[in-house]
């Protein structure tokens, strides 16, 4: 009998042997219950996929971030979840010159990839350009910078402008480091026309080349990513051997963790899915989105949304309070544009409150006769929030000032399109940081920047003392004079900005209670994998 | 000069030594033109997912690309090139139909992997939960179907008629949710999601459904775990398809129960489980089988909801995530398979009939 005949059958077989397995795994199924592992040295981590990628040239998306952060080292890191201070990690020092253009990094001696070979500086610099020239989603970080090496051990980065960010930017997963000799192999280049030239992403998406604690076992991009222990990791070796990050819609993570007892986390619950929650689990989060209105400022859009009286008119009718109720536990009322999580944020009692009274004065004084404008938002439910929901608690809280608020929920896309098109006359979204320093707002936020022109924005258009603010920003070096000058900046973005923040929100990690390292990060990568660990044995 | 004269019956036939008359095959030639159908059909798949693409509100580059991305315009202009959409719509489309007749789907956008690699991952994935489903249904939604007309009117009738109406307006990610609460969640009976289990690690792939790959392989704790996965989504998918099914077959079967030849068996003493087997099955199922190649169609073309709250990784969260982002490439290969399974279905299902119901020819 041919083999492919003898196969055909045997499959035909399989198959009906699978219908019979089927209808009967509920009689004994128990044993592979809750999640039931082959092995005892795995860390499952369950998130709601966003991942298009795994190559660090072009990550950008939440669970890509995650895993390029555990795959390939970057010069400087964080630790826990802590973003105010910089920790060295394939650099094990750098400088930076006066005029926060020139950085120099010292690079650790000793660091080999995970195919044993040594990581120079030619590497760092191949792949930073590379970065750059690709083009990708993350590339805007590094689009003014440009890196070179000094020695084996020394690379220096440049940056076309003062930027006291750049050693935040390079801790960043985007700027890991590639095994520049194996990726050129497999279609890498960093050369200026990387955008089109580089074809490397479905190599590094089937075969890590960092190294970093893990290496990439399997990739499925709407199934789930497993990672294996580096063998020829440099550092502290992780404690689990295998992490297994599984596609997981969001309710079957609460329920999954309800019945966890092994090594597991949840990275998507949040908000109200937090309650009802056993005490086999812990969480841990912080404050690290905002959640604001968009009001056009262009007349030719909308003469409503772009007065400014009536702006603040509606700024005074929300109950901040109450939308902060809404979203559940981990959340705040808003406050300014820098969620608490980061330096440079509102202190505590600048939140902004309800006076409906003031409203209805504000709104009187903005002479708008028929105060009514379409509200839209997207249809989704973002860290265990219906927008939908908090939007309708926006619209009634306008109605009792006197502002008609029609809603208009959208796609996503939709969405996302309209309010790029400088066309929406009033939208709601949530807001995260690229990299966790919070003056990278004024190149978006500011007037005239890209985001700004989105809301018609422009610099005639602004008030002057938002802009002297933003310049003062942009002027100080010193970080921590520069997260004090970004308070300033915000009270000025609360006084005249067609923006409106309303609420901060959580990012959080929930794990089972034998597990350590699960902090969530306002980094960008909301857990470092290779420093979780185990209470009870060591593995 | 030769001459072949078909007459009537026991008409004299002159006929010299020639070419043999050709013998006629309906069936291969009714196949043959479905699938020269089937081909136009495609094409036109092509042309309206091409186009509908085009009007719905929204840009894949605003889709795709980050916020402060889209405020660099190399960035922009990069992500253009590279997906050919500075290219006119004519151009991109007519590139690819040109790629199409070469076997490439495209590269999807979400992926970064050719189209075709995508289909031939996540197709049977979803064929893991279509074909033990529709056989399960098959087998209960003739059963209760039948039961129901049998009983007619009775109690039984009554319960099964309200078990199927329920089953029919329950939202699946509703049933699905309630499925996981109480055989997961409460009783510890079932996994929660996925196709193994986190220890695990897939089989070589021979059909890309991992039970049936376990178990060709011999690897029996592996192929275990993997239909433990099957089950709970299996268990909702067979609820709501045996649903559609048991009406259908009620009412089929009522409607031959009525017939005189099913009157004239019973008249005649025979047995009520042979008159139920031999008369009134072959007779009942050939509607039904239209109903079930729909159901089967609409299982392989993947179950969104059910995929998603099971974390199963098939075809419909495939698409899904490909019309979210408006992945171009990734939603014409996903339609192109749809319309292909739809056609196929079909055309199984016209031929069933003949097999089925010797009174029903092609012509």
């Amino acid at each position: 009998m041919p083999a492919n005949t003898r196969r055909l059958r045997a499959a035909a077989l399989a198959l009906v042997a699978l219908t019979a397995a089927s209808a009967t795994a509920a009689c004994t199924a128990g044993s592979g219950a809750s999640g039931g592992t082959g092995t005892t040295d795995t860390l499952t981590i369950n998130t709601s996929f966003v991942l298009k990628t795994l190559d660090p040239g072009r990550v950008y998306e939440a669970t890509g971030v995650t895993t390029t952060h555990a795959l390939y080292d970057t010069l400087l890191t964080f630790e826990g979840s802590d973003v105010g201070k910089l920790v060295p990690r394939l650099a094990e020092s750098y400088e930076a010159s006066a005029d926060a253009k020139t950085f120099t990094f010292k690079l650790r001696q000793g660091v080999k990839f995970s195919d044993g070979t040594p990581l120079t500086a030619d590497d760092v610099v191949f792949s930073l350009n590379r970065l750059k020239n690709v083009k990708a989603s993350p590339a805007v970080m590094v689009s003014d910078l440009t890196a070179a090496k000094s020695d084996d051990r020394t690379v220096v980065v440049t940056s076309a402008k003062p930027n006291p960010n750049v050693p935040v930017v390079l801790a960043m997963s985007a700027t890991g480091v590639v095994n520049a000799k194996v990726a050129k192999a497999n279609g890498a280049t960093d050369a200026a026309d990387a955008a089109s030239a580089d074809t490397a992403q479905q190599f590094l998406d089937k075969t890590s080349a960092g190294s970093g604690p893990y290496v990439l076992k399997s990739y499925d991009p709407n199934s789930q990513v497993v990672l294996e222990a580096n063998p020829n990791y440099w550092g502290t070796k992780p404690q689990f051997n295998r992490v297994v990050l599984r596609n997981m819609d969001v309710q079957t993570q609460k329920l999954t963790m309800s019945r966890a007892s092994g090594a597991e986390v949840s990275l998507d619950i949040s908000g109200k899915l937090l309650d009802g929650l056993p005490d086999t689990v812990q969480t841990s989060g912080i404050q690290d989105t905002v959640y604001y209105l968009i009001l056009n400022a262009d007349p030719a859009v909308s003469p409503l949304t772009s007065n400014a009286k009536f702006r603040q008119a509606l700024r005074s009718a929300i109950d901040y309070q109450g939308v902060a109720q809404l979203f559940g536990k981990g959340a705040g009322p808003g406050a300014g544009l820098v969620a608490p999580a980061f330096p440079g944020t509102l202190p505590a009692g600048e939140e902004s409150k309800r006076d409906v009274v003031q409203a209805k004065a504000l709104l009187a004084e903005s002479g708008v006769t028929d105060p009514t404008v379409k509200f839209s938002y997207p249809t989704i439910t973002y860290r265990g929030v219906d927008l939908g929901t908090v939007a309708t608690k926006v619209q009634g809280d306008a109605a009792e000032a006197g502002i008609k608020l029609e809603l208009n929920p959208q796609p996503l896309t939709t969405f996302l399109d309209q309010m790029r098109s400088g066309k929406m006359p009033m939208g709601f979204t949530p807001q995260s940081l690229n990299y966790p320093v919070a003056d990278s707002l004024i190149n978006n936020m500011a007037p005239g920047a890209g985001s700004a022109l989105r809301a018609g924005w422009t610099v005639e258009r602004a008030a002057p003392s938002v802009i002297t603010a933003g310049d003062k920003v942009v002027a100080t070096l010193d970080p921590a004079a520069r997260a004090e000058a970004m308070k300033d900046w915000q009270r000025e973005m609360n006084a005249h900005s067609p923006y409106i923040v309303i609420a901060n929100n959580s990012g959080m990690n929930v794990a089972t209670a034998n597990l350590t390292g699960v902090e969530y990060t306002p980094a960008g990568w909301q857990i470092d994998i290779a420093a979780i660990g185990s209470k009870t044995e060591a593995r | 000069m030769t001459t072949v004269t078909q007459g009537t019956p026991g008409a004299a036939v002159t006929a010299a030594p020639g070419p043999r008359p050709r013998r006629r095959r309906p069936v291969l030639a009714y196949v043959a033109k479905r699938l020269v159908i089937t081909i136009g059909l495609l094409l036109g798949v092509t042309v309206l997912t091409f186009g509908l693409v085009q009007v719905v509100p929204g840009d894949p580059v605003t889709a795709n690309l980050s916020d402060q991305a889209l405020n660099d315009p190399a960035a922009v202009a990069a992500f253009q090139a590279k997906w050919g959409l500075d290219q006119p719509v004519y151009v991109q489309y007519l590139h690819y139909l040109g790629n199409l007749l070469h076997g490439d789907l495209g590269t999807s956008q979400q992926t970064g992997r050719a189209v075709a690699e995508d289909l031939l991952q996540y197709v049977p994935a979803t064929m893991e939960l279509a074909i033990p489903t529709m056989l399960l249904a098959l087998l209960l939604g003739t059963g209760i179907g039948m039961l129901a007309a049998v009983r007619n009117g009775r109690l039984t009738d009554q319960l099964i008629r309200v078990g199927a109406l329920l089953g029919l307006s329950t939202p699946p990610f509703w049933l699905s949710l309630v499925v996981l609460y109480l055989f997961f969640y409460r009783f510890g009976l079932a996994p929660s999601g996925g196709r193994l289990s986190p220890g695990f690690t897939p089989p070589d792939t021979v059909t890309g459904m991992y039970t049936v790959d376990a178990m060709l392989a011999g690897q029996w704790e592996l192929a275990w775990d993997a239909a433990q996965h099957l089950l709970l989504p299996i268990l909702v998918l067979t609820c709501l398809t045996v649903a559609i099914l048991v009406r259908f077959v009620r009412s089929s079967m009522l409607e031959v129960l009525g017939q005189d030849y099913i009157k004239a068996a019973y008249a005649k003493g025979l047995p009520t489980g042979l008159v139920l087997r031999r008369h009134l099955l072959r007779a009942g199922l050939v509607p039904v089988i239209t109903v079930s190649g729909l159901a089967f169609a609409s299982l392989l073309s993947g179950t969104v909801l059910v995929e998603n709250i099971f974390g199963w990784p098939g075809l419909g969260q495939y698409a899904y995530r490909s019309a979210s982002a408006l992945d171009l490439p990734a939603i014409l290969g996903a339609s192109l398979f749809v319309a292909l399974v739809y056609t196929l279905v079909n055309l199984t299902v016209d031929l069933l009939y003949g097999l089925i119901d010797p009174r029903i020819r092609i012509s």
